[in-house]
């Protein structure tokens, strides 16, 4: 009960932050010069044309109607089944269901299919796209800092490092058509672009993508552990393993590496966060189907049902985030369990 | 973000590659027979929303709309309208009642028989209060077809089966727009399966060459021939893919491997390119310009209440400056109706640029400007509103560089596509801004009375961005509206392209056309002058491919998936 306490406030704070920021993204998105509706119909309908979609997509309420609306329905209770496909007519087609519990943030202007069921369709691949792109920082990164950490001064060591200072510079959207150019256009290896249709396909097509967002993360990773390391490297245990007849492998993997992963991790799991609201840039080059690109297509449309959608789940993907990266302190470092 | 994708694109293409590859030979050069089979592969990098031809609100769906479903009439290859579910048809001497007589024997995709009775379902199911077309006001020259749309009546009193296989359409007066607004999608009859009502779970089924195999939101769609199609032998191909979403980049690379067969999405350097290359030269070629652009001002609005200070802007624009902007698909234009569209006069020259005349305008106006001295002029600065599209960014540039030299100061401000949408339609918000129009249908009427009729302005949403109001004009228009007599037309058309011109509402500046290039084995196919990829007479002549399998030549990345194009530059976490 006693541990319970703290990650139940911790919870409540999270679901603060997550409704105050869904609540401000509505009412900024409420006010922005533009119509839904006439982006809707297209910029050369008519203006009885556009009225009569503004009616029926009920935008010709009050904002404070609209939102009233938007809450009431985010979480109800019904007895009703909604369709698999998010689209068809009744109050509920564009709920998922738990039970007699109804979730539903409203169908999309421009698809005119729930919400929910295309988060549930971006929402796998933005976060297979941001567990490689991880990876793949991770691997580059650590691994570059550790070593660079361990032949520090040396003039490869300064090549590489400078080298990742290219890598956090070079945007995404030129790295990424470096690529595409590169392994999928000359060397055909990998599908220049996409997602495919089968999970071998799927695997295949996340390389490239995965890469370019790894590259560019790596980058940071790569300092952050060298300067890491080389500080635990200096302290007197690492000195006191090495006297003690630890291989220079060990002392850097075992000892330095081990005890600089805090700092590591925690900038992890709050990248992990960022990656799952989105690569908008990685993933409109790659036409990766993701939540990014959702999300830009929905403000540039103002299709605000799909906005809200995107806003939440980046929102509390970041809250997630938070509390992963609270929770590895506790497993990385013993000290701070209590 | 789709144009700095192409920036990036363009600087590194030009960097790492030299010369196009070889055109992919043809099997039988010498034989022109068509053959059967073959799906063709052609991409887009915008996304569609909709396949219901009772929802269309982007600009791609109806290139594919119009290969899923027939309507009673349809443009040829030469843009006349012609009979196409309808046998022939028959207008009375009033020249206020259309009877279409049907095809028999015409299915459906799946399989049922179109009747009178579909044709009249399908419009109803169209244009009821609840369907979000936003074309209805289309057709509310049919008797009644207003009031039903509004909810008012429960039909379109206009609307009759007289027999199984006829259909009458009752006017409320002649209206020579008919026939072209009866062509467009909105209204072509779907399979029963949509029942009376529209909803978002149709299925896409019409009666059009092609039927929906599959269709990924985003992703991709997939189209099979429909084997019942009335016009026997056709269509040849067994099916077409368009990818969606694929930047203008990748569809290049696809292009070249033999990925896409067909591509217009083209890089200015790539085009220019293509059209030099004597191998290529022979398989490209434009679309009809039906799309123009010009600078809106609001008559309702100071500084442009003023006439003369119209024509000043008129005069003061060098269109040859414009089209230089991006040369491989703009042209200069100085008439309302664009070159690709009926009614364009090439003998008309309605705006030209003088800039003698463009300083007397600016004297009669009130605002004289000695340019040597570089004193006088209008003394405020006037905002101008556009939004980045990859050609506003420069043309408005060019347009405050040529205005500068009248002494009228703009203060450009580009802003998002959907701001700039509700601030230039809303009465009182811009005096001058970007305008551009993209045609519904082949009519002169689309160009001028859409634009520029007092019926046209609205408090929001106005289409008639300038307000521009004339009782003189307003009922030239009508009378052209309703004249039958195609030469008669014509000359009445020219007369308010004159008319409006010379009254200034919008300079008109340019029209655009894209470049199409195709692979020399996909034969039979040439631009359309109404639809996009109209590939009803289209046939692929590959050597060494299995009939009608794509898979068996194509090999490796036959999936895609995608989302629509960003268009803005947002950074990566």
């Amino acid at each position: 009960m006693i541990a319970l306490a703290p990650i139940a406030k911790r919870f409540g704070r999270g679901l603060f932050a997550i409704w105050a920021v869904v609540t401000l993204s509505f009412f900024l998105h409420a006010v922005l010069p533009s119509d839904p509706a006439r982006i809707a119909a297209g910029p050369q309908a008519r203006p009885q044309d556009v009225a009569a979609i503004r009616e029926e997509m009920g935008l010709d309420r009050g904002v404070l109607a609209r939102y009233g609306i938007f809450l009431g329905r985010l979480v109800h209770v019904s007895s009703e089944t909604p369709p698999e496909s998010g689209r068809g007519k009744g109050p509920h087609a564009s709920c998922k269901a738990l039970g007699p519990l109804h979730f539903d943030l409203g169908k999309s202007y421009q698809q005119r299919r729930g919400v929910l069921t295309v988060l549930a369709e971006r929402l796998p691949r933005t976060m297979m796209l941001a567990i490689v792109a991880l990876l793949f920082q991770l691997l580059f990164g650590v691994t570059l800092g550790s070593w660079a950490a361990k032949n520090r001064g040396t003039l490869l060591s300064r090549a590489f490092m400078s080298g990742s200072l290219l890598g956090v510079s070079l945007p995404t959207f030129v790295l990424g058509v470096i690529l595409q150019y590169v392994f999928a256009h000359r060397l055909g290896l990998l599908p220049l672009d996409g997602y495919g249709n089968t999970w071998p396909e799927h695997l295949k097509a996340v390389i490239l993508p995965g890469l370019t967002l790894g590259i560019y993360g790596a980058a940071y990773y790569a300092r952050l552990t060298r300067d890491e390391v080389e500080g635990e490297l200096k302290s007197d245990y690492v000195r006191t393993a090495r006297a003690k007849g630890a291989s220079p492998a060990r002392a850097l993997v075992v000892h330095a590496l081990r005890n600089a992963l805090l700092p590591i991790s925690t900038a992890a799991a709050l990248d992990l966060g960022a990656l799952v609201g989105g690569a908008i840039v990685t993933e409109s080059v790659f036409r990766w189907p993701g939540i990014g690109s959702l999300g830009i297509s929905a403000l540039l449309d103002r299709d605000g049902p799909v906005l809200m959608g995107t806003v939440l789940v980046t929102a509390a993907a970041v809250v997630l985030s938070n509390m992963l990266a609270d929770a590895t302190y506790g497993a990385l470092d013993p000290r701070t369990r209590n | 973000m789709r144009s700095t994708v192409a920036l990036a694109s363009t600087l590194l293409l030009l960097g790492c590659s030299s010369e196009l590859p070889a055109p992919l030979p043809l099997a039988h050069p010498d034989d022109p027979t068509p053959r059967r089979g073959g799906i063709l592969q052609t991409a887009t990098f915008g996304d569609i929303r909709s396949l219901d031809p009772a929802n269309l609100g982007d600009g791609l769906a109806p290139q594919l709309v119009q290969l899923l479903y027939a309507g009673l009439v349809d443009y040829d290859r030469d843009g006349n309208i012609v009979p196409d579910l309808a046998e022939r048809f028959e207008l009375d001497p009033s020249g206020t009642r259309y009877r279409f007589f049907l095809r028999h024997g015409v299915r459906f995709h799946d399989g049922e028989e179109l009747t009178a009775e579909d044709v009249r379902r399908s419009f109803r199911r169209s244009l009821a209060r609840k369907t979000p077309n936003a074309a209805k006001s289309f057709y509310f020259t049919i008797q009644g077809a207003e009031d039903y749309a509004n909810g008012k009546a429960d039909d379109i009193a206009g609307l009759k089966v007289d027999d199984t296989y006829i259909v009458s359409f009752q006017l409320k007066e002649p209206d020579a727009t008919f026939l072209p607004v009866l062509s467009l999608q909105a209204v072509r009859p779907v399979c029963r399966s949509a029942g009376e009502a529209f909803s978002a779970d149709f299925f896409p089924c019409g009666a059009g060459p092609f039927k929906l195999k599959s269709w990924l939101p985003g992703e991709r769609v997939s189209l099979v021939r429909h084997d019942g199609y009335f016009r026997p032998g056709l269509p040849y191909l067994d099916g077409i893919e368009f990818t969606i979403g694929v930047s203008m980049l990748a569809q290049r690379l696809k292009f070249q491997s033999g990925a896409l067969d067909l591509f217009r999405d083209i890089l200015q350097p790539d085009l220019l390119r293509y059209r030099k290359d004597p191998r290529w030269k022979p398989y490209g070629a434009y679309d009809p310009a039906s799309q123009m652009a010009g600078e809106g001002m609001n008559v309702e609005m100071a500084p442009f209440d003023n006439v003369e200070l119209r024509r000043a802007v008129s005069s003061a624009i060098d269109r040859e400056q414009y089209r230089l902007v991006k040369p491989t698909m703009l042209h200069a234009l100085t008439q309302p109706v664009p070159q690709g569209v009926r009614g364009h006069n090439p003998k008309l020259v309605c705006q030209k640029y003088d800039y003698e005349a463009a300083l007397e305008h600016m004297r009669r106006a009130g605002y004289a400007y000695d340019p040597k001295a570089k004193t006088g002029g209008y003394p405020r600065t006037i905002p101008y509103y556009a939004y980045p599209a990859g050609i506003t960014e420069y043309t408005s540039q060019v347009l405050a560089q040529q205005l500068a030299r009248i002494g009228i100061r703009l203060d450009l401000r580009l802003v998002s596509y959907a701001a700039w949408l509700a601030i230039t339609h809303r009465r009182g918000q811009a005096a001058f801004s970007y305008q551009g129009w993209k045609s519904d249908y082949s009519d002169p009427s689309n160009f001028t009375e859409t634009l520029f009729h007092s019926s046209a302005i609205n408090d929001e949403d106005s289409n008639n961005p300038s307000f521009y109001a004339n009782p003189k004009l307003d009922a030239m228009l009508d009378a052209a509206h309703k004249e039958m007599d195609g030469p008669k037309r014509a000359g009445m058309y020219d007369a308010i392209q004159q008319f409006i011109c010379d009254e200034a509402p919008w300079a008109f500046t340019y029209s655009v056309s894209f470049y199409n290039v195709w692979q020399p084995y996909v034969r039979g196919y040439k631009p359309h002058p109404m639809w996009q990829n109209e590939v009803k007479e289209t046939w692929l002549d590959r050597p060494g491919a299995g009939r009608g399998d794509p898979a068996s030549r194509r090999g490796g990345h036959g999936r895609e998936a995608l989302l629509s194009p960003a268009r803005s530059l947002p950074r990566d976490p």
